[in-house]
């Protein structure tokens, strides 16, 4: 028991202590920094319990997302004055360290759980919840996602469609006076529209306004 | 086999909001006839849904509940969103905000409420509660040239999304301490009382308090009410009220009713505080959405007082209550959609002053549907107040009767004023005359209804009585 619990707290900790972090950081790279930190424990915890598949998807996910992210906070500070900083600027760089902490305090929590996985069997003692472990996470959820679940995955389905609809009307604008190229056009547009062949004679020139 | 008779309605529902968007991309300029199909598919919706009268139904696992209940509030949904898209429609060509996807979004939080009103269980609660409130952001942000637009759907989001985190808080924390995301598996196991679960039921409580804008988690209602298109004010301060009750009663009744002795307290509190906020705030309000968005804030109030009462009769009233409220408001909005001089839509109480002079028939629906509001007698809005102090009364609890009473009193107070303004202070300009007949006409079908309530309303108490939750 004390092992599960060490467990538990470990990861619990760093993630709560990351998730203040996120928060309470001035800097926008360290508290990109931090909120990997914090889902990374997160998905921890859920590898501790014995849901690899949601730790992963987790990891697979939010990732994706934080490099989006990234982006933004690239796009959105001020470019220049940061690559200095980062690499080869005179003043002392203040997100070397951060960035440095952070990774150490991942590497530690990655050689943790594949520690702690091994026990994953007797973490799950709850009163009402029976885990069957003899197939595995990923073939549990499909089990039920596309079968006593239709209904929620096809509303998520909506909920998503809803977001990209919402997206498009608050940020589409049309703007006025762009060319636009029509494929359509292009492509039935006929030789015999656009070339026309011409007898000149000698000495008289091209009429072309006609 | 899952009986796919019972889902006809949602099923309906996606499918054409889906075809609309199609047909919208497609065609140029369809604003116009992607508002017309809409309304078209909310009325055939409500014929459908009035139609078909099963039995409770439970599908999916029990996670989708289909009884008298929710069909009432189904109905209850697309009658008010119908008068709300018939009304809005010259408003929304007159402010340039004719993307035709205002419609779809519209339908799309129409199916957020119904998942949400069948709900049976957390998650599809949830999602259904996500579909509608995505929506309403949107909606709030429509007009996004406008910076008070822009202003009311970020704050509206940003509340709104903390909530929600609160809410599913406690779904985790009640799922984790009774076992199931089931209501009926809740119910069961909320018996032996555990301090996680009473956790879980305020952490839930104080999202849907939000929802509907209860006291104290009403900051976000008088901004994003003033700051949001008054088209889309008119279908948030009516329709999403009504779904947000109707899960209020689910909850309360449902998965919550052992734990009784809990709840009642925190929603006589509620009740309370929404009852004499609503009454106090709106006495200093000059901007009409405003004044209405204390005014719906008090409203609730009462409707959660019925609640509170954790009675039959109690949530019957209740339900009398929204159908009343909904129509009330639904007129009062018809007026404001009226209100337009010189080319621009006005919003100032101030702008009233006159008003029966220039437009005598007008001015009398809206001093119906004012007089109405405050409770007075032979109007629907008393009817709706009797039922509810009835319900709490039998209960046994009088603090809360009085509290009504006299927070009735004060609000009748800025409900009069308006008619005050309206028939004795000086005229100004008539407003602009337009025949826009769907404001017309919900504005008499408002007042015939709150009129002529009085002389049969067993009418719907026969509909309410013959809903059972249990």
């Amino acid at each position: 028991m004390i092992a599960h619990a060490f467990f538990f707290y470990f990861f619990s900790t760093i993630a709560i202590l990351s998730a203040i972090m996120v928060i309470v950081s001035r800097n926008t790279v360290h508290a990109v920094f931090f909120l990997i930190l914090d889902f990374i424990s997160i998905a921890s915890l859920f590898i501790i319990i014995g849901a690899e598949f949601l730790g992963m998807m987790m990891i697979i996910v939010y990732v994706g997302a934080v490099a989006v992210l990234f982006l933004f906070v690239v796009m959105l500070m001020n470019v220049s004055e940061q690559t200095l900083s980062w690499f080869r600027g005179s003043k002392q760089s203040k997100h070397i360290p951060v960035g440095l902490t952070v990774g150490a305090v991942i590497l530690l929590e990655l050689i943790v759980v594949i520690g702690g996985w091994k026990y994953r069997d007797t973490f799950t003692e709850t009163k009402f919840l029976n885990f069957q472990t003899d197939f595995t996470n990923t073939h549990a959820i499909g089990n039920v996602m596309y079968t006593e679940y239709i209904h929620l995955f096809q509303i998520s389905g909506i909920i998503l469609l809803l977001s990209m609809i919402g997206a498009i009307v608050l940020t589409y604008r049309k703007r006025e006076g762009v060319k636009r190229q029509s494929y359509f056009k292009q492509i039935s547009r006929e030789r015999e529209d656009s070339v026309k062949l011409v007898e000149v004679e000698s000495d008289k020139g091209v009429n072309l306004d006609d | 086999m899952i009986a796919i008779q019972y889902l006809i309605p949602e099923l309906i529902l996606s499918t054409s909001i889906f075809s609309l968007l199609i047909i919208g991309v497609f065609i140029k300029n369809s604003f116009n006839i992607i508002y017309r199909l809409s309304t078209f598919v909310i009325f055939l919706l409500i014929l459908i849904i009035i139609s078909d009268n099963n039995d409770s139904v439970k599908i999916f696992n029990k996670s989708f509940i289909l009884d008298e209940f929710a069909s009432f509030s189904k109905i209850l949904i697309l009658v008010s969103s119908f008068f709300v898209l018939l009304m809005s429609k010259k408003y929304i060509l007159d402010i340039k905000n004719n993307k035709f996807e205002y419609p779809i979004i519209i339908l799309l939080s129409i199916l957020g409420m119904f998942f949400m009103v069948s709900a049976n269980d957390l998650i599809l609660f949830y999602l259904g509660l996500e579909l509608q409130s995505l929506s309403l952001y949107i909606l709030a942000s429509i007009d996004r040239d406008n910076l008070k637009s822009s202003e009311a759907g970020i704050k509206y989001f940003v509340l709104s999304a903390l909530s929600s985190g609160l809410l599913l808080y406690g779904c985790s924390l009640l799922y984790g301490f009774t076992g199931s995301t089931n209501f009926e598996v809740i119910a069961n196991n909320t018996g032996d009382l555990k301090i996680g679960t009473i956790f879980a039921m305020i952490f839930i409580l104080v999202g849907l308090a939000f929802k509907v804008a209860a006291v104290p988690f009403h900051m976000w209602t008088p901004d994003v009410y003033e700051g949001s298109p008054t088209s889309v004010t008119s279908f948030f301060s009516t329709v999403p009220k009504i779904a947000g009750i109707a899960v209020f009663i689910r909850f309360m009744y449902s998965p919550f009713y052992e734990i009784i002795d809990q709840w009642q307290f925190i929603l006589v509190f509620i009740s309370i505080a929404s009852m004499i906020l609503g009454a106090v705030a709106a006495i200093g309000q000059n901007n009409i959405k405003r004044l209405i968005a204390y005014s719906s804030i008090g409203h609730i109030g009462y409707a959660i007082a019925g609640i509170a009462s954790g009675t039959e009769n109690g949530f019957k009233s209740t339900l009398t209550y929204i159908l009343i409220y909904a129509a009330m408001n639904i007129g009062i909005f018809a007026f404001v959609f009226l209100m337009k001089r010189k080319g621009k839509y006005v919003e100032e109480i101030s702008e009233l002053s006159g008003v029966s002079k220039n437009h005598p028939l007008t001015s009398l629906s809206l001093m119906i549907i004012l007089f109405s509001l405050a409770g007075i007698p032979p109007l629907a809005g008393f009817f709706a107040k009797f039922y509810i102090f009835m319900a709490v009364v039998e209960s046994g609890m009088y603090t809360l009767a009085i509290v009504g009473l006299v927070t009735t009193v004060v609000s009748a107070f800025y409900y009069i004023r308006i008619i005050k303004i309206m028939y004795f202070d000086d005229p100004k300009k008539p407003f602009e005359s337009f025949k826009e007949y769907g404001i017309y006409s919900s504005l008499a079908l408002s007042c015939i209804f709150l009129v002529s309530f009085f002389l049969y309303p067993s009418i719907f108490n026969g509909i309410i009585s013959n809903i059972n939750i249990f």
